[in-house]
């Protein structure tokens, strides 16, 4: 594993962020950490970065413990980057300033500095611009220099909290591209969004966090299902016969089968794969669509927390 | 080290590269010794042509009273009009004199005009006197005090109105050579809220966050971003100390690297303060209000905006740091006792010294 946190309390005051939080991802994973706003997500990220201290638990990051000294915890930091939800830069500093000034608090110096800049500006697409202040910059910008600052030194294990908030849609597709990329190359990432869609597309895994406890756990098919135990399949039928929604209701695992007009509605057991099926007992009508209800990872958080993502978001 | 002069320059860079800073640091300063300085140094300065305040004085010209304005030491400073009231009225009404002064029945009563000048009051203070003197006399001669004390009251007094060049090196202050000395102490106190900027951007904003969550050690980025603070506060201190030369011609003496070194001893304390302050109330916004607060006080006891007799307390102010500075830079100036210059500047930086030592004991916890 690459860091556990087990058993993890965190309170403010009255409040439990965390509560007996477990959290576990190995090396290479690309992990989404998905909850509503005050589930603890970025909570844990403070906890786990050592910017706030837990009341209880055991965190272990690359098999080693804050605990055990102050080595520790510098090799430790070493080896992580943070993208913060809030843009953290200097912004009387070029962005090439502002790189290298993270990179040398990493240890990075010298020509290496130099040559990592470079790639990191590149791979942004901010080199054009490496001599302006951000203040210059479009938000697009801004988050891809945020992020090129916690990359600069090439951490094991990049955090990002919600890190494509206000961007076009061409500057999040970058991130992601460039998100997925650095995955592939060996990068571990936790990467908390309120995009879901953002999150079904590069992560691997996903948890879903409600009220300091991670209340799910799995792939992104893994958590669908576990929540989806139906799915609606809809035929546009030219002149469905009496006798067509009898026939369906014999494949296994078809629970009911309506028609209205022309639109016939089968609803069968999650996962049962019957839309071959039924298309087959269809087949001599004259078909004029077929339509399949998509389960998404929006379905399935909302069953599980009963909340929706961007609930209570401005 | 290397993490402590990539702080040192980086947080160089962002404070000179900030232009509210800038124009604060810079522009305010001049803009507040080219105002106190000028507006005081035409009413105030030594090298004003003073011309005796012209005063109608409806007073018996044997009595004491009468003598008295009639002194020498008091031609210098009243034109005295002796007549009957009416007449003193009608000057005061014409604006041909600044007060009346009338001696009935052993008791002294002035007339202001309706419209004030800036002289009256000078002329009263001087009226004042007299009647001063003439109390103390009277409790003399009641026998309600000891007259070796009388002798020494009269002797307070009689300075209150008798011109006489300062003790010191044989020359005396302009309002713009105090005033530049006054404020550049008070300006290079408030430089500590650059310091306060510049922490507050590297350790208590997101950016400070992620700059804590990076391997530099404590005391490298603390000691990086005081070192930062320190000299970006101090070169813009001498911009102001050489601005205030250069244009104004305040006189800064012969001994420039020793009032230098105190300007830099400020500096420090301004910077050390500013990081207890936020170390000790743990809230950024907090510490700018309280060091606001505090400058404004340290001073206003030491005599920055103007000169005041706070009694005993007198005793406990002027070790206070502007105090302090302004002890070491005046006597650098003007020729002063060089133990007490020496003590004074010590302690000055001894105070720079604790208080970051202090905060930076208290900062381990909370920073760890």
């Amino acid at each position: 594993m690459l860091f556990t946190m087990k058993d993890t309390v965190k309170r403010y005051r009255a409040l439990t962020a965390l509560d007996h939080l477990h959290l576990a991802v190995q090396k290479g994973e690309m992990l989404g950490l998905l909850g509503p706003n005050g589930s603890g997500k970025t909570t844990t990220i403070r906890v786990l970065t050592g910017l706030t201290k837990a009341d209880a638990g055991e965190i272990q990051l690359f098999n080693k413990n804050a605990k055990n000294g102050k080595s520790a915890i510098t090799d430790i930091r070493r080896r992580i980057g943070v993208v913060p939800q809030d843009l953290a830069l200097y912004e009387t500093l070029s962005a090439r300033e502002n790189l290298e000034y993270f990179g040398k608090l990493y240890g990075v110096r010298g020509a290496v500095l130099k040559k990592r800049t470079d790639e990191t500006l590149e791979v942004l697409g901010l080199t054009d611009v490496a001599g302006k202040s951000p203040k210059k910059f479009s938000g697009g910008m801004k988050r891809r220099l945020n992020i090129g600052c916690a990359i600069i030194h090439k951490p094991e294990l990049l955090i990002l909290d919600e890190p494509t908030v206000g961007v076009d849609p061409q500057s999040r597709n970058h991130i992601l591209d460039f998100l997925c990329e650095i995955n592939r190359q060996g990068t571990t990432v936790l990467y908390t969004s309120h995009y879901m869609e953002e999150v079904e597309r590069i992560c691997s895994r996903v948890c879903i966090m409600d009220a300091g406890r991670v209340i799910a756990d799995g792939s992104v098919e893994e958590l669908t299902r576990s929540v989806i135990f139906e799915e609606t399949i809809t035929l546009e039928v030219k002149e469905p016969a009496p006798s067509l929604p009898e026939k369906i209701k014999k494949i296994q695992g078809v629970t009911s089968c309506n028609v209205e007009n022309r639109a016939v509605t089968v609803t069968s057991s999650a996962g049962s794969g019957n839309l071959s099926r039924i298309l087959e007992v269809a087949a001599p009508y004259v078909i004029l669509g077929v339509s399949a209800q998509r389960i998404t990872l929006e379905d399935a958080f909302l069953a599980l927390t009963g909340k929706k993502l961007r609930e209570g978001d401005a | 080290m290397r993490n402590f002069s990539t702080v040192f320059i980086t947080g160089f860079k962002y404070c000179w590269r900030n232009p509210v800073s800038v124009a604060v640091l810079i522009g305010f300063p001049i803009l507040i010794i080219f105002v106190l300085g000028n507006a005081l140094s035409s009413f105030i300065s030594p090298d004003y042509d003073f011309e005796p305040i012209p005063v109608a004085a409806v007073v018996e010209t044997d009595g004491n009273f009468g003598l008295f304005l009639q002194s020498e030491e008091i031609s210098q400073f009243l034109e005295v009009n002796f007549t009957y009231k009416e007449n003193a009225l009608l000057l005061l009404n014409d604006n041909n004199v600044s007060l009346v002064v009338e001696e009935k029945d052993g008791e002294i009563a002035v007339t202001r005009p309706q419209v004030a000048r800036h002289d009256t009051q000078i002329a009263v203070s001087i009226i004042d006197s007299y009647k001063q003197v003439s109390t103390a006399m009277e409790i003399a001669i009641m026998g309600a005090a000891d007259l070796s004390e009388l002798s020494e009251l009269l002797k307070i007094l009689e300075s209150d109105i008798t011109v006489t060049d300062s003790p010191i090196g044989g020359r005396v202050p302009s309002a713009i050579d105090y005033y530049a000395v006054t404020m550049l102490v008070m300006i290079l106190l408030f430089t500590g809220m650059n310091g306060l900027e510049l922490f507050k951007k590297s350790m208590f904003s997101e950016t400070g966050e992620r700059v804590l969550i990076t391997p530099v050690s404590k005391p490298a980025l603390i000691g990086g971003l005081l070192a930062a603070s320190t000299v970006t506060s101090y070169l813009q201190g001498m911009v102001t100390f050489v601005f205030s030369g250069v244009v104004y011609g305040v006189y800064w003496g012969e001994r420039i690297p020793l009032v230098l070194l105190t300007l830099f001893g400020i500096t420090l304390f301004s910077q050390a303060f500013a990081i207890f302050l936020t170390i000790l109330l743990n809230n950024i916004n907090a510490a700018m209000g309280a060091m606001q607060v505090s400058i404004f006080t340290m001073t206003f006891v030491a005599g920055g905006y103007t000169k005041i007799n706070f009694g005993a307390a007198e005793k406990i102010f002027q070790y206070s740091p502007n105090s302090l500075a302004h002890t070491v830079i005046f006597g650098a100036v003007y020729g002063g006792n060089e133990s007490k210059m020496t003590s004074d500047l010590l302690l000055l930086f001894a105070y720079g010294t604790v208080l970051f030592i202090v905060a930076f004991l208290l900062g381990r916890r909370r920073l760890a």
